[in-house]
Formats: structure tokens, sequence, C-alpha cells
């Protein structure tokens, strides 16, 4: 069974064919409860319907239930499974048929089970156990990672290759898990969200502003509109900046060093930008449940000549970027990752978007300011290691745009950065935005205005389950190109 | 590729000439938590703060270990009679006793890791080869360090390459708490390095653990492992911080010398 584009899925179908009784969610979130045998049905009967997968995880309250978090045409559907007593052995059986859900079931049931668990765990990698898989005379192995040349974060690849072509390759996350979704217990809303800005750095805008809007949906209120413009002037700047480093390695890798060079100097000047704008070179402590805590540190004009001066340098760059063929050469046709490969893996971000599948949190389910500044997904077919490259590029533009247009409404709109939140409020909801390198979902349950159990969905973790396909014709050389152009960050996955 | 040559050429000089000239931080940019008053506070001071960087003893004295601050500005906020934020860099310190603010600093006990710093400097020449491992950091003191050799701050003018190899390495330059799996490749990584070698802690995290608590995932502190030589707190420390943790390492600038 197949739903075409534009036919609206409503609830109503969903509850007469899943016989659920929905709990109360504002939109566009949809929650249907079922009975912990009814989980699979359910599951594979939303993956007909064309719903692509999120995560799945154990909320806390107000009992202990299985939900499976799923994006289908705008909406979210969570599946939820009071679960009594017993293992949430439901999660692996979704594990094993959709490979979306294979690391997240996967870590579910690992810290259920805890040491109990089967070797090889996913969530306490051993650098030094490796498995090979591949069998013949001239394959070996190379461990790369967790500590890696050059300054990148730590993360192991399991490479097996016979000296040039690479039939298998493993990757293996959780180097640097540090608990950090067990920090947020008992924490103030406004205090839990410095741990939501240090769960992945690069990307602390993007965590902080989930994070928040998750709160906010959890206690039903709205930021005001003045501060819902400046979080979205802080995301776009970090998606410049995310951008922009994931280019200016690229260039690296190629030995294109003025290239390099040139694109690393766009990088630091966004990132002085938004040292100026709020104190921090990653536009941390800004971003709060409620609002933002201050305006911008700098002249609405000033950061519009910056942002002018910022394209021009920008526009020729990439000019001569694009038609600098030792570069192109190594991108195109590299790391090509076909369309139902990306969709079977419910990747997300750039890397889903450079393979002709337009999934952007932005549009599909307009949050903050997005639905008026009304978002242009940049979508490319060809999968390949350029195809990423240049969705960047585009959405470096888009971002521009999205930010000229921001500080326009910010100079129309006068009024509250903050509105408080309920002082001993009650809730759990999912927030989501679009993160540099994906959609971002994080759960968060609230109970007399203390966060409890709080759970993050990462974009890397997600798009890395498909690094390990993005070597179908590609050589080990290739390696570091197909790296750089998934623009992920270990941190964000491991939590 | 002319081209390129020309527009890298038509720039110009954008390096910063750090550590001759300071470097100016942008106004309002949150470089450390200062103590304004340290005396006669109440207890309930310490619960301001989220990582337990504040505590106040006995005599009602102001302890701030900026090796737990994560610069959250929660205490600047709750209290501005009391902390104050300061933009300027330079913040690395020698020992872990220096980077707490507040309380006179047993001299003693820094003296002699000054003298063990300046005898491992003596033995670093101005070629120094730099190393980074990364025991779970959040990615973002990773962006710090790679921004070191950027055209801005082209750490490279004063002698500092990066190497892919630890026993070519006479700087380790380690960030994050220590999770679990990454305390034996940090240890191995240390004893494969060839001596004279300092350890650089990246970062509130690998300083102190700052948000992370010393318990079953982190260590909560790289110095929980390993010796550290210097400490660079920040979450995460900017660029010239680095830079400057960099060259208290090897001796090129004391602790008591500040640029800025």
């Amino acid at each position: 069974m197949t739903i075409g584009p534009g036919i609206e899925l409503g609830n109503e179908y969903l509850s007469a064919r899943l016989a659920p009784a929905p709990e109360p969610a504002c939109a566009p979130e949809v929650r249907l409860v079922i009975s912990h045998d009814q989980f699979d049905t359910a599951a594979r009967e939303l993956r007909n319907a064309g719903a692509r997968f999120i995560t799945i995880f154990l909320a806390h309250t107000p009992a202990r239930t299985l939900t499976a978090v799923l994006a289908l045409s705008g909406r979210l559907v969570l599946l939820r499974a009071p679960l009594t007593a017993g293992l949430p052995f439901q999660a692996a059986e979704l594990g094993g048929w959709w490979p979306a859900a294979r690391w997240a079931a996967k870590e579910l049931l690992e810290s259920e089970l805890g040491n109990a668990s089967p070797t090889p765990r996913l969530t306490k990698p051993d650098a030094d156990l490796l498995r090979p898989t591949v069998a013949g005379l001239d394959v070996f192995t190379i461990p790369y990672g967790p500590v890696r040349s050059g300054i990148f974060e730590a993360i192991q690849f399991q490479i097996e290759t016979g000296g040039e072509d690479v039939p298998r390759l493993q990757t293996r996350p959780f180097f640097k898990h540090r608990g950090i979704e067990a920090r947020f217990a008992g924490l103030r809303p406004d205090v839990a969200v410095h741990v939501a800005e240090r769960v992945a750095g690069i990307a602390s805008c993007a965590h902080a502003a989930a994070f928040s809007q998750a709160v906010e949906r959890a206690l039903g209120i709205q930021p005001p509109p003045r501060a819902r413009a400046w979080r979205a002037v802080h995301c776009e700047l970090e998606r410049m900046a995310c951008h922009l480093d994931v280019i200016a390695k690229e260039a690296e890798t190629t030995a294109l060093y003025v290239g390099q060079a040139r694109f690393q100097i766009l990088k630091e000047r966004v990132q002085r930008l938004r040292a100026r704008l709020t104190g921090s070179r990653f536009g941390r402590g800004v971003i709060v449940p409620g609002g933002v805590r201050a305006d911008g540190g700098v002249g609405l004009d000033e950061i519009c000549s910056e942002l002018d001066e910022l394209e021009r340098d920008l526009v020729r760059d990439r000019r001569l970027f694009l038609g600098t063929a030792s570069m192109t050469d190594r991108l195109i046709g590299g790391g090509h990752l076909a369309r139902g490969l990306v969709e079977d893996y419910g990747a997300v971000g750039p890397v889903a978007r450079g393979s002709g599948v337009s999934t952007d949190g932005r549009h599909e389910r307009p949050y903050g300011d997005y639905d008026r500044l009304g978002v242009r997904v940049v979508v490319r077919r060809e999968g390949d290691a350029m195809a990423r490259i240049n969705v960047r590029f585009g959405e470096l533009s888009e971002s521009l745009r999205l930010l000229r247009q921001a500080i326009d409404h910010l100079r129309r709109r006068g009024g509250e950065l903050h509105t408080p939140l309920p002082e001993f409020g009650t809730g759990a909801a999912c927030g989501w935005t679009e993160a540099p390198q994906g959609e971002l979902l994080i759960w968060v349950e609230i109970l007399d205005g203390i966060v409890g159990h709080v759970h993050i969905a990462s974009p890397s973790l997600r798009n890395w389950a498909l690094f390990d396909h993005a070597f179908p014709k590609d050589v080990l050389t290739d390696f570091a190109f197909i790296e750089h152009s998934f623009g992920l960050t270990p941190a964000g996955a491991d939590r | 590729m002319l081209e390129w040559i020309l527009r890298g050429l038509h720039k110009g000089r954008v390096t910063t000439r750090y550590p001759n000239c300071p470097e100016p931080s942008p106004d309002g940019f949150r470089g450390h938590v200062e103590v304004r008053n340290e005396t006669a506070a109440d207890a309930s001071l310490a619960e301001v703060c989220p990582t337990g960087a504040i505590t106040v003893d006995a005599r009602g004295r102001i302890r701030l270990d900026r090796g737990r601050c994560i610069l959250c500005g929660d205490c600047v906020r709750a209290r501005p009679d009391r902390f104050t934020f300061q933009s300027h860099y330079e913040t690395a310190a020698d020992s872990r006793a220096a980077l707490i603010a507040g309380v006179t600093d047993d001299e003693h006990a820094l003296e002699s890791t000054r003298e063990a710093l300046g005898r491992l400097a003596s033995g670093l020449r101005r070629s120094i080869h730099v190393r980074h491992i990364d025991c779970g950091s959040d990615g973002c003191e990773e962006w710090e360090i790679q921004a070191l050799w950027n055209p801005y701050y082209d750490i490279q003018r004063l002698g500092f390459f990066l190497t892919n190899s630890p026993r070519h390495a006479d700087l380790l330059l380690v960030t994050g708490p220590v999770t679990d799996p990454m305390r034996e490749p940090l240890r191995r990584t240390w004893q494969v390095m060839p001596e004279p070698k300092a350890l650089v802690a990246v970062g509130t995290d690998a300083c102190g653990g700052g948000l992370h608590r010393a318990e079953r995932v982190t260590a909560g502190g790289v110095d929980q492992v390993l010796p550290v030589d210097v400490y660079i707190p920040g979450s995460p420390p900017a660029p010239i911080a680095i830079m400057h943790g960099l060259l208290l390492a090897i001796g090129l600038l004391t602790p008591e010398q500040v640029v800025a």
C-alpha cells in the first residue's frame, strides 16, 4: 500500500487501523497508545504507509512506555506501548527488519540489559576487539580510530580491504559516550539547557532550541515572536559555520590549501560574528526554554553588512571551488548512496538531501519562525559526495536569505524576549530542529517543573549507520572525502 | 590554480600578531568568571552553580574552580554583585590549584610544578610537534584546536606542527573528561610519546570534568588518569586561549606574563 504525495493520512485513518486510544498531544504530534503485542504490526503498517523511523526509547512517565517516534507526511507519530514488566524485546524485533531502527533498538536493549547484553556491544566498544567478516587471502583489517590522525573526534572504523577496494566497513561509535542524557534529570529547564548545549558542541544552538521547544510544548507555552526570530538567526549562523567547516575539510583532503584557507577564513568570520552576538563562539547561553536570554550584542545593520561581505566572498570562492577540476574529480561519483538505501536507513540532513530525499525539519514540520520564513529545501539527486557538498553550498545561500529575513522580522517586531515557564508545570513532549547534520529530536519529560527523563535522537547516529554502505565502488584513499562529505559529529551520536 | 593564488594574495594578511601584540577579545566575550568580593558570603551562593564549581567555606570565603566552570553565566545572572565575566582570553594555568580563584594558592606546591614545567620546556626545542586525542569532548574543542592552523591564528609561525603519530609528538592535547573506552587508548598514546613530553588538557571537561560527574562512564578529568602539565579551561577555550596554553607549556610565556 502506498500513499501518494498530497494525500493526508489523518488521525482517523490510523486510529481505525490500529485501534488505539490516542493520548492528548499538541499538533503535529500524534500519539497512539497500543498494547505491546500490537507494536510490531503497527510499526510495519506505518512503514508501508511511508513513515520514516526516527527513534525508539523507553519513556518513564507516567509509566515505563516503549515509544517509537516516526515521521509520517509532516507529522510525528508516537507509537506508545506501556510496559508494565519485562524487557522491551519488541524493539529488537523492530531492529531486525527495519535497518533504520537497528542501532536505536540495540542501544535501548543494551541500556536495559546492562552487563547481560550480548557481545559485541554497540554502546561499550573495545578498540582492540576486531571482528573481521570478509574471508580472503589478501584481505586485511585496518582499525582506524579511536585515536585519529589529525584533529578529529574519537570514533572507530573497522576497514576490511584488499589494499584498494573496501568490501566491508563497520562504523563503531560510542567511544565518547558520556551518559549525558542522564545528566538532565533533576535540573530546572533553564539549567538543563546548558547540558543540551553540550551534547554536540558544534550544534549547540540546534540542541538548545530543540530542547527548549520540547519543554515549551510539554508545558503548553509559546516563546514570543522576537525570541523565535533570534533563535532562527543563531541556528542559521551555526548551520553556516558547520557547512563551511565541511567544505574547508574537503579542500584540505585534496591538498587545495588556498581553498581550505579561504573557507576557514569564512568560517572564522561566522564564528567571530557569533562571539560578538552572544559572547560565545558557539552561540551558547542564549537560547533558553521560553525564549532567548538577550538581544544580540551587535546591531542589526551591522549583522547585515557582515552578511553582505560574507556572501560576496562566498560567491567567489564557491565559483572557484566548483571550477577546480582536481577538487571536483575526487568528489563526483564518490561515496554513492542510492535513494532506496537512504530511505531504508532513515537518513536525514544533507546526506539524505544529496540522494534525492527531500527531508528537512524546517519544512516538514516548521517550528519557531520557520513557518513564516518559508524554507526552500535544497535537494540533489546524484547521491555522491559532490551532491552532498552541493547541497551544503545551496544551504549556505538559503541560510543567508533566511538570516536576512529573520533580521527583517526583528526590525519590525518589538516586545518580549522571554515567556515565563509555569512554575510547577508537568508534561512530556518532543521538540525538534534541523541541526546542520540533520533532523534532531529531543523527548523531554517534566514533573513539577523539574526535568526528568530525556531522550535525544541524534542525526549523526542515524546517518552513521549508513556510512557502512558508502563505499560501493570506492577505494581506501577516498575514505577521507566520503567521511567529510557526511559532516557528522561523534559527540552528538555517542551522547 | 593561478586564480586561487591571486585570491589568496588578494586578502592580504589576516593573521594575529599574538603573542607579540595583544589580541583584543570582542566586547561581552565570556572568557572567564571573576569573583568580585570573596569574603562574607553565605553558603547558599554555591547552589547557583550547576557544576559545583563554586564553594563557600566555613569562614564565608568563595572559591571558584575554573576547572569545573562551564561559563554558563548562571552565577553572574543570579549574583552580579559577586561574580562577573571577564572577556580576556588568557586563562591557562600550570597546575590544578592555580585554576581555583578566590583563595591564596599553596605557594610551595605551585612552585614545584612550575619548576618541573620549566625543566620540561627547556628540553623542548622551538619546533614543537603536537598530537591531539579526543577522550569524549563535545566536539567544539576540536574546532577551536583546528582553528589554530587557520590563517587567522596560524600557529605554525610559532613553530607548532601537527603530527599524525604520537611517536613524533612533543605535546599531547587531550579534550574531554576521559570516557571509559578512551582510557586505554589515552594511556597508550601517552606511553609511546618520546621524552621530553608535555600533556595539555584543553577545555573545562578535560580540566575537571565540567558538567560530567566522575562516575561510571567518565573519569571526570584527564588528571584522574595521567599527570597534566598545562590546563586550559573554557567551554570551549577560544583559539587564543589555547595558543596561550601551548606557549605556556613550552616556556615561551610564564603564567604571570599576560599579553593582553
